[in-house]
């Protein structure tokens, strides 16, 4: 599955793709929520490392508007439920993920992205 | 049962390795996949103790996840920290997506742990596991390390890789090379291929008659001592960083060997990232 904790971490392979190459957009997507265990000292550890502008946008496109566009100063525990939600309880089961730069196509099925690239476009 | 000397193998000059690995590892697992799976189930200890001194909030990836064991991990802490599983292995994919039972899901990739999926410095520790002695040229294998060094955070990114050993222990039942040829393996490792007979029952296609069991053979290089250590300084030098202690540096980025030994058959390297 890809759940937008790793959807945050995923960059464009290709070769020579180099700027401009996250984050990666979802397309004709079919998404699953299922219920994951909140835990605020995991969130709050991984705040720092998460490219905002890249997890609000891509939550919203996925529908949820649940996250502000600048972090906040005061990590309250609704702001911790709703990043929690977002990062970890949202599947996206069948569909694609597209680079803004190139265009390639990573296919996910079965809640797998395939990141594999042909032998000609490893960099 | 005494052990069993293992054929050796060795990369035509014109074969191609992707080829050659794509043959004799991927296709291989993707067939014993499932019999593959119930015999792994023990994690290694030095793998749980690394996993269990990370901080919480620390994500990570499992280069080589295979069923995807490590994904729960710890044990003592479940959801403290994060870890993806990539592996080659579509079939093995399944089976590490319910990795720690069917109620919870985890996050895995098909990937190839030769080429860079994330953004750099993305995760705060990576490990491998079993995986980089498939790869079959030295080249290839230094390159799979260069990707767990660039995945990693460059100021305390950690890494843990496993492989096997051509110093096998007692325990196991696989014999690697003679007296005679121990020599030569001792300083370049060595390069064989180990059956697995498949449990008919757990075949990706069961079959009912009385045909028997069949064999697959997969590909590994097997480690000399000192081997693994060496390969990880050669893919940080390759990087461009600073190989060793940051104290004795004033300014740059490097990378630290912070523990290097033998396991139950394995070798197994601990770096970390640092930049000052
Ligand atoms: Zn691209």
């Amino acid at each position: 599955m890809v759940r937008l904790i790793t959807h945050n971490l995923l960059a464009c392979h290709v070769k020579n793709c180099n700027a401009n190459n996250f984050p990666l957009e979802f397309q004709n997507v079919q998404l699953e929520i299922r219920e994951a265990e909140f835990n605020p000292e995991f969130v709050k550890g991984f705040l720092p490392k998460i490219e905002w502008k890249a997890l609000v946008d891509t939550a919203r496109q996925l529908g949820d508007t649940s996250l502000p566009n600048e972090q906040p100063e005061m990590l309250d525990d609704d702001f911790l439920k709703n990043l929690h939600h977002v990062l970890l309880e949202i599947h996206v089961e069948e569909g694609s993920m597209v680079c803004p730069n190139c265009k390639h196509e990573y296919p996910i099925s079965s809640g797998i992205p395939n990141m594999l690239l042909a032998e000609h476009e490893i960099a | 049962m005494a052990p069993r000397k293992l054929e050796s193998v060795s990369l035509e000059p014109s074969e191609d390795p992707a080829t050659f690995e794509s043959k004799n590892v991927h296709q291989i697992y993707d067939a014993i996949a499932t019999h593959f799976s119930s015999t792994r189930y023990k994690p290694w200890p030095i793998i749980a103790t690394f996993l269990q001194n990370l901080p919480t909030g620390w994500v990570g990836f499992d280069s080589g996840t295979g069923n995807g064991k490590y994904l729960p991990l710890p044990a003592d802490r479940p959801g403290a920290i994060w870890t993806i599983g990539m592996d080659r292995s579509r079939n093995l994919l399944e089976i590490a997506r319910h990795a720690g039972g069917d109620d919870v899901v985890r996050e895995v990739v098909w990937g190839n742990v030769l080429e860079n999926a994330w953004r750099p410095g993305a995760f705060d520790y990576a490990i491998s596991i079993a995986t980089i002695h498939h790869l079959a040229t030295y080249e290839r294998r230094k390159l799979a390390v260069q990707r767990l060094i660039q995945a990693v955070d460059p100021n305390h990114g950690r890494i843990l890789i496993y492989v096997w050993a051509i110093e096998q222990d007692e325990l196991s039942k696989r014999k690697v090379v003679d007296q005679d040829e121990a020599v030569v393996a001792d300083e370049k490792g060595k390069d064989v291929m180990v059956p697995w007979v498949l449990s008919k029952n757990l075949a990706a296609k069961p079959s009912e008659d009385s045909s028997p069991p069949e064999v697959f053979n997969r590909y590994y290089h097997m480690f000399a001592k000192g081997e693994l250590g060496t390969l990880a300084k050669d893919a940080a030098v390759a990087l461009g960083l600073s190989v060793g202690d940051p104290s004795a540096e004033e300014v740059g980025q490097g990378v630290e060997v912070v523990q290097d030994g033998w396991e139950r058959s394995n070798y197994y390297v601990e770096l970390r990232r640092w930049s000052k």
